[in-house]
C-alpha cells in the first residue's frame, strides 16, 4: 500500500505543477464559455437585415403581412410591397435576385377556389429562420385577413390575435420553480462537457504516462521494487485525484460566481438552473467510475504501444461514445423517459455523458441511476482484469506495437 | 554462511525461445561476481528471474539464505540495462521517492542522496530537472538511485556501457568499494576484459546455457598456460625444440603455441643455451580465449 500510496503522490504532484494542468484549468472552462456564446450570439442574428419583396394581387393582405414582418424587431427585415402584382413580374423580381438587390419574394395567388398559394422564393436555402418567421407571418395575415372577411372590425383584430407566451415551471421535490427548457439544455450541455472533458482527457492521461515511462525506460527500475499491479493502481489513484482537484476548482468558482450579487443581477426575473447536493455527488461519483473506465482501458492500451503517436491512433476509441452521447443530446432533452434515452445511459462508456444530461432535464428513477452505476462498476472490474494483465507484460516489452493476438496470448501469462 | 542469492537449475522459455536452460550460481557476500556472454545469451532473462520481475518456469531462487520473497527486494539495488529517470522530477526528489519506495523515510534518504551526489561530483546538478542533465550524469543517478537504500545484493546489467572512461572508472572505483564493504555484487557484460579485471567469479553464459562457471582463478586454472612469448638476442633455433606446437617469430619477439601438456621450463632451458634471454612469460589464456574455446568445443560437439 506505501508504493501505491508514494506512486500516486508522486503523478499527482509532477501533474499538478505542471503546466498542462494550469492551461486547461482556465482554458477547458473560456472554451466552454466561449462554445456557448458561439451558440448562443449568432442564432439572434440568424437571418437578419433580409431585404424580402411580397408579391400579391391583395394589397391589402401584402400591407397586413407586411406589417406582421417588420414587427419582429429582432428579424430588422426591410419589406417592399408589389400589389397587386401580375405573373410577368416575376421574371423583373428574378431579375431583381439575380442583381442581389432583394434577398428574396414571397409570392401569393389567391385562386378562385379561396385556398391562398404562398411561395417564397430566395437565393439561400436553408435559412430556417427566415422560413419560420414568414411561416408565422404569413398564417397570422391570413387569419386576420379571413376574421376582417367576415365581417368584425379591424379594430378589434389585436385583442382577438394576441399572443400568449407559455411560462414553463419545473415541479421537483414539492415545489414548482420557473425553468427555461432552453437554460436546462444549456445547463445540462455545460456539465456533460466538463464531464466528458474530463473523464476522457485524464483517461488519456493515465494512457500517455504509461507511454512515458515506457519510453524512458522508468519501468525496469521501478518493477525491482514495486508490483506492477502497485504501480498501476498508484498512477490511477494519482491522476484521477488530479482530475478531481480540477473539478474542484471549477466548481468553487462556479459557486462564487453564482453567489456574487453581479449573478445575482444577471439571473434576476430570469430561470436558474436547479441543482441539487444529490446531483453535485452522484456527478462526482459518475466522474470517478468514468475515469477508471476511460483510464484502465487507455492504460491496457498504452502498455501495447511503443510512442505516443501509436496511441493517439486508438483515440477514436473514446471519441465514439462522445460523439453518440452528444448525438443523443437534444432527443434525451425532450425525451428524458424514452427507452432510447434509458438505454443509451445504461451503456457503461456513455453513461457519465447521458445521465449528467438526464439529471438536468428530469430526475431518473432511483433504480436507473443504481442499474448504470452497477453496470459500470462491472465493466470496470472486467476492463480493468484485462488491463492489468496486458500491462504487467507490455511495459517490459519495446519494439512495435502489440498485435491483437499477441495482446491475447499476453492474457494467458502467469 | 549462507550465499547472498542462489540459483538453482532455473529455466525460461519464451513462445519458440529458450531465454535460460538448467542455471545455477551463487554469489557470496563480499564478491564481485561477472555475468558474462554475448548479447542475447540469456544475461538479462536470468538476472530478472533472479529479482522477481519475471517468473522461472522452473528451478527457484533463494536470496539470504531464505526462498525468494518480494520483501527481500528491500535489500536488493537492482540498474536494469534499459533504464531512465523521470524526465520533469528533479534530481534530488527523484532520489528521495527512489529511496522512499526503498523503505527509507524522506529525511534518511535526502542525506544519503546529498552524501552520493558529493562523492559522485555531481551536487551542483542536484537542483536541477533530470531532463537538462547531459547522459553521463543521469548514469550517475541511476546509479545512485541504485544503491541509496544501502542494498546488501547489487544488481547491475551491463552498467559500463555508453560510459565515458573517466566516469566508468569511477563506477568500477565505487563497486570495488562496495565489494571491500561486503556487499554481494553481479554485474553482467558481454567485454571479457572488464570482468578479467573486476570479478572473484564469473558464469560464462551462451544460448541460454551455463558453459564455464566458478571462480576466476578456478576456471582460467584449469586451462592449460600454453602460450609463451620469448624476447631474445642470437639463435633462433630453440625454435624447434619439440614442445613447440607452432610459432611467429617476429624478429627478436617469438610468440609460441605449446603442444598440450608440453614442458615450458624444459624450452626454456633450450632458448639459454643458444640465445640471451631478456624475456620468458608464460601466459595463461584469456577469458575471451577460453570462452571461444569452450563455445567452440560445445559448436562442434
Amino acid at each position: 500500500m506505501r508504493s501505491v500510496w508514494l506512486v500516486a503522490r508522486r503523478e499527482y504532484l509532477e501533474q499538478v505543477r505542471g503546466k498542462a494542468f494550469k492551461v486547461t484549468t482556465i482554458l477547458i472552462p473560456v472554451v466552454f464559455i466561449g462554445i456557448m456564446a458561439a451558440m448562443i450570439l449568432p442564432s439572434r442574428y440568424w437571418g437578419t437585415s433580409k431585404h424580402l419583396v411580397i408579391a400579391a394581387q391583395n394589397p391589402a393582405f401584402a400591407a397586413r403581412l407586411r406589417n406582421e414582418l417588420v414587427a419582429d424587431k429582432d428579424a430588422k427585415m426591410t419589406v417592399d410591397i408589389l400589389a397587386p402584382a401580375a405573373p410577368g413580374d416575376r421574371a423583373t423580381l428574378h431579375s431583381e435576385l439575380d442583381a442581389k438587390q432583394i434577398d428574396g419574394f414571397v409570392w401569393i395567388e389567391a385562386p378562385a377556389d379561396g385556398k391562398e398559394l404562398v411561395t417564397y422564393v430566395s437565393r439561400s436555402a436553408g435559412d430556417f429562420t427566415t422560413e419560420d418567421r414568414l411561416n408565422t407571418a404569413v398564417n397570422r395575415a391570413l387569419v386576420e385577413q379571413r376574421v376582417v372577411n367576415h365581417g368584425i372590425a379591424a379594430s378589434d383584430i389585436p385583442a382577438l390575435t394576441a399572443n400568449v407566451d407559455i411560462k414553463t415551471m419545473l415541479y421537483r421535490e414539492g415545489v414548482e420553480k420557473p425553468s427555461s427548457a432552453l437554460i436546462t439544455l444549456f445547463f445540462g450541455y455545460g456539465m456533460a462537457f466538463l464531464l466528458t472533458f474530463t473523464v476522457v482527457m485524464y483517461g488519456m492521461n493515465v494512457g500517455r504516462s504509461v507511454i512515458q515511462e515506457k519510453t524512458s525506460r522508468i519501468f525496469e527500475v521501478m518493477l525491482s521494487t514495486v508490483k506492477a499491479s502497485d504501480m498501476l493502481a498508484g498512477k490511477l489513484i494519482g491522476i484521477g485525484a488530479v482530475g478531481l482537484t480540477q473539478i474542484a476548482i471549477w466548481i468553487a468558482l462556479g459557486a462564487v460566481l453564482l453567489t456574487t450579487a453581479l449573478a445575482e443581477n444577471w439571473m434576476t426575473g430570469t430561470a436558474k438552473p436547479q441543482v441539487s447536493i444529490v446531483e453535485v455527488v452522484l456527478l462526482c461519483v459518475y466522474f470517478v467510475l468514468g475515469y477508471a473506465l476511460y483510464s484502465t482501458f487507455f492504460a491496457g492500451l498504452a502498455a501495447t504501444c511503443d510512442t505516443e503517436q501509436e496511441l493517439q491512433q486508438y483515440a477514436p476509441l473514446a471519441a465514439v461514445p462522445v460523439w453518440l452521447s452528444f448525438g443523443m443530446i437534444t432527443f434525451i432533452m425532450s425525451n428524458p423517459n424514452s427507452i432510447w434515452s434509458i438505454l443509451i445511459s445504461m451503456f457503461p462508456p456513455c453513461s457519465p455523458i447521458t445521465m449528467a444530461f438526464r439529471f438536468t432535464a428530469q430526475f431518473p428513477p432511483a433504480w436507473q441511476i443504481a442499474l448504470s452505476l452497477a453496470l459500470m462498476v462491472i465493466s470496470i472490474y472486467i476492463v480493468l482484469w484485462l488491463s492489468s494483465r496486458i500491462y504487467r507484460v507490455g511495459i517490459l516489452m519495446y519494439g512495435k506495437r502489440a498485435t491483437l493476438p499477441e495482446m491475447v496470448r499476453w492474457l494467458r501469462y502467469n | 554462511m549462507p550465499p547472498v542469492v542462489a540459483l538453482d537449475r532455473i529455466s525460461k522459455a519464451y513462445e519458440n525461445k529458450i531465454a535460460v536452460q538448467d542455471l545455477s550460481l551463487q554469489i557470496d557476500a563480499g564478491t564481485m561476481f561477472g555475468l558474462v556472454g554475448p548479447n542475447g545469451s540469456g544475461k538479462t532473462s536470468s538476472i530478472r528471474m533472479m529479482i522477481g520481475i519475471t517468473m522461472p518456469d522452473s528451478g527457484s531462487v533463494s536470496m539470504f539464505g531464505k526462498p525468494y520473497a518480494r520483501e527481500s527486494l528491500r535489500r536488493v539495488g537492482y540498474l536494469p540495462e534499459e533504464r531512465g529517470l523521470y524526465k520533469k522530477m528533479k534530481v534530488m526528489e527523484q532520489l528521495v521517492f527512489m529511496g522512499e519506495l526503498h523503505g527509507l523515510n524522506p529525511a534518511v534518504a535526502a542525506r544519503r542522496a546529498h552524501e552520493w551526489c558529493e562523492r559522485l561530483q555531481i551536487l551542483e546538478v542536484a537542483q536541477k530537472k533530470t531532463e537538462e542533465l547531459s547522459k553521463g550524469m543521469q548514469q550517475k543517478i541511476q546509479f545512485i538511485a541504485t544503491l541509496l537504500h544501502d542494498p546488501e545484493l547489487v544488481v547491475m546489467d551491463e552498467p559500463f556501457s555508453g560510459l565515458d572512461p573517466v566516469n566508468a572508472a569511477l563506477l568500477q572505483d565505487t563497486l570495488i568499494d562496495l565489494k571491500k564493504a561486503g556487499k554481494a555484487i553481479l554485474f553482467s557484460t558481454h567485454r571479457m576484459d572488464q570482468v578479467e579485471k573486476l570479478c572473484d567469479a564469473i558464469c560464462l553464459i551462451h544460448h541460454g546455457y551455463a558453459v564455464l562457471s566458478g571462480g576466476l582463478r578456478e576456471v582460467k586454472s584449469r586451462y592449460e598456460r600454453d602460450r609463451v612469448v620469448i624476447n631474445f638476442e642470437g639463435d633462433a633455433a630453440f625454435l624447434g625444440h619439440p614442445a613447440i606446437e607452432s610459432f611467429k617469430n617476429y624478429s627478436g619477439q617469438a610468440e609460441i603455441q605449446l603442444k598440450p601438456h608440453a614442458d615450458a621450463q624444459d624450452l626454456l632451458r633450450a632458448a639459454m643455451e643458444r640465445a640471451s634471454i631478456y624475456r620468458f612469460e608464460l601466459m595463461e589464456p584469456s577469458l575471451e580465449e577460453i570462452f571461444i574455446r569452450t563455445v567452440g568445443e560445445k559448436i562442434d560437439a
